[in-house]
């Protein structure tokens, strides 16, 4: 058990983060089209990953290509699943809502009107989505939009109005549509005296999670259908318990059952937890692979008053272990070796280079760092003036001789480490080509800072004007 | 060659003439005795007088040195020239000392020579046999035994 006491309180939120995170999902999608085939692809993952480990590489290398494939198509196909699932009111109900769907509609309003109509003799059929998309099932919709009500559902399946042979949608409490066309169930198991607005709503059932209540016209009786059964409801109360599980209103469930959905949670949230440990272990404690990375060194909290002068080294050479896809993730600028300066002195200063120096993200550990110390020479700044020297190259005529060289400004004045500057007494400008050169002038250039640490002072300016002097060269060979 | 004439009743005329060339070829970076030395003409005594100061009264680059005048004075000499001489006289001379001609090139001290100084007026030089990687900016120090630099030279080797 000595590796609990390796587990740190940020790999406890970890685990509870993505346990609810997995939770949640299975929460939003579940009696959906869409966590079908997510539980498809991941049993196909769950295959790969065995017939590879079992050496069956045709096998594994197929079942990757169609887990690969079938997570594009699941995005694509279910968009619309996914939208309704993730399109909430507010934050809250996405985080920790219940799966009851919002907003109810009046259930005994609806359970009132359609044993009435069935009384009457009035064909009608009504359609409650789940949470699948219908579009692609139905078509032929015309809008409405109206608030639910006994008359208006009556009127709308009266024999003479011209919407009257179309399903309605209801949705919130609202006829969101009329005149919508279903497709036909193609099942032959269906008793003979159905007709076709029984094996509409049949057909719709079957191909999605809806339910839909259907009205006989010839018979007046009312049957729902949902999933692949269709059945009579002789009596209101238990068409009102088929609608309010249907829109999962709690006070319609029974107790029992209420019972076994939040079972069904617990059990859900007891298997994301185990899920996702399984997962945290495998990705941070299996520590099989080792990398070698060459890292940038960071100064950090040096003395305001002092300069790096000089550094051993830029980089260290760190081995590190992990599993292999936290390791095979690892970017550049991810991991640095930090050396903290707050402590240093001027001069020469020799920090080791540990564990506590380099912060490694999550699941990587430190091997091996090479050199083990890093030496830090730190200098004060001071300004000094530097006389400016021409770097003169080239040759120049033979004709002639450069006897005198002045510049304007004679010294420009920089700020550098004490040590450099210490041994620092010239300023050279960029280098100057003597070969053109025919009589005396000048000629305007800049200074170069060297070494590149030195900067100019405030009000020092790198344009410097050279005046060359040239005079006649003796009449005397040169060697 | 060395000649001394004696004039009657203040001047001392002493002429000491040591060939430049003993010192040619001499390797870098090493502390040297004086290259050449010439004292160039003598002053009253300076007991009578109040403590004198070392002055620099002359310092050039020049491309070579005959009968202790400097010839072909330049700030840019060809490296094919072969030698570069820095050629310093010094006036009121209180007592025989030293001074060290330190050559820098590019802010490096490359050599320095050290040379003896004489009362009352001397003059004295330190060469440097110019190599290809000689090329660049050079600067010569001209400094009394206390490090005290008394001028400074600057020239540059070209191609």
């Amino acid at each position: 058990m000595s590796f609990l006491s390796t587990i740190r309180w940020q790999d406890l939120v970890d685990i509870t983060i993505n346990s609810y995170i997995l939770f949640r999902l299975y929460v939003l999608f579940q009696g959906t089209n869409a966590f079908r085939v997510l539980v498809g692809i991941t049993s196909l993952w769950l295959l790969q990953e065995v017939a590879a480990s079992i050496g069956l590489i045709l096998t594994s290398w197929a079942i990757r290509g169609i887990s690969a494939a079938a997570a594009i198509i699941i995005v694509v196909v279910f968009r619309n699943e996914i939208r309704a699932a993730l399109q909430v009111r507010n934050l809250k109900t996405f985080l920790w809502g219940s799966p009851t769907q919002e907003g109810a509609a009046p259930v005994d309003i609806i359970t009132e009107s359609v044993y009435q109509m069935g009384k009457k003799r009035i064909g009608a059929l009504l359609i409650f989505p789940g949470k699948e998309d219908l579009g692609e099932y139905i078509h032929g919709g015309i809008l409405w939009n109206g608030t639910v009500s006994q008359e208006m559902l009556l009127s709308i399946f009266w024999p003479n109005n011209p919407v009257h042979d179309g399903a309605i949608i209801i949705k919130d409490g609202h006829v969101v549509e009329v005149g919508v066309l279903l497709p036909l169930s193609q099942r032959m198991d269906l008793p003979s005296f159905y007709g076709t607005r029984h094996r509409a709503a049949a057909g719709l059932a079957e191909r999605s999670d809806a339910l839909v209540i259907v009205v006989s016209e010839e018979r007046g009786r009312v049957s729902v259908a949902k999933g692949n059964t269709i059945k009579p409801v002789a009596q209101p109360e238990e068409l009102n318990q088929h609608l309010k599980k249907h829109l999962n209103l709690s006070d319609g469930v029974p107790a029992q059952q209420r019972r076994r959905e939040k079972i069904k949670f617990a059990v859900a949230a007891v298997l994301s937890l185990f899920v996702i440990t399984g997962i945290w272990f495998g990705f941070t404690r299996s520590q099989d692979t080792i990398v070698t990375l060459n890292v940038p060194i960071e100064y950090m909290n040096r003395p305001l008053n002092f300069d790096i002068l000089e550094t051993s080294l830029d980089e260290a050479r760190l081995q590190l272990f992990g599993s292999s896809a936290i390791i095979r993730s690892l970017r550049a600028g991810q991991v640095q070796v930090r050396v903290d300066l707050s402590k240093a002195v001027e001069g020469r200063n020799v920090f080791p280079i540990t564990q506590e120096n380099i912060p490694l993200p999550p699941g990587v550990f430190l091997n091996k760092v090479q050199p083990t110390t890093i030496e830090v020479t730190l200098d004060t700044p001071i300004t000094k003036d530097l006389t400016v020297q021409a770097d003169w190259v080239g040759r120049l005529p033979e004709n002639l001789t450069l006897v005198k060289v002045t510049s304007s400004p004679e010294t420009i004045k920089v700020i550098g480490g004490s040590k450099i500057l210490e041994k620092t007494n010239t300023i050279y400008t960029a280098p100057i080509r003597l070969d053109s050169f025919a009589k005396t002038g000048s000629l305007a250039t800049t200074v170069v800072l060297s070494p590149p640490s030195l900067k100019l002072a405030s009000g020092s300016s790198e344009k410097v004007t050279i005046n060359y002097y040239l005079e006649e060269r003796e009449n005397t060979a040169r060697k | 060659m060395a000649e001394s004439v004696w004039r009657i009743p203040t001047f001392i005329f002493f002429f000491l003439i040591l060939s430049g060339s003993l010192f040619a070829g001499t390797a870098r970076g090493q502390k040297e005795e004086p290259a050449a030395a010439q004292q160039v003409q003598s002053q009253p005594a300076p007991a009578e007088q109040a403590p004198q100061k070392l002055a620099l009264t002359k310092t050039v680059m020049c491309e070579k040195v005959e009968n202790l005048t400097p010839v072909r004075q330049a700030a840019v000499f060809p490296v094919s020239v072969g030698q570069v001489y820095c050629y310093t006289s010094f006036d009121t001379i209180p007592q025989p000392t030293m001074i060290y001609h330190r050559w820098y090139h590019r802010d490096e001290l490359s050599t320095q020579t050290r040379l003896r100084l004489y009362p009352p007026k001397w003059a004295t030089y330190s060469v440097v046999q110019l190599r290809e990687t000689d090329k660049g900016p050079w600067r010569v120090e001209i400094s009394d035994q206390t490090g005290h630099v008394l001028g400074v030279l600057r020239f540059s080797i070209g191609d």
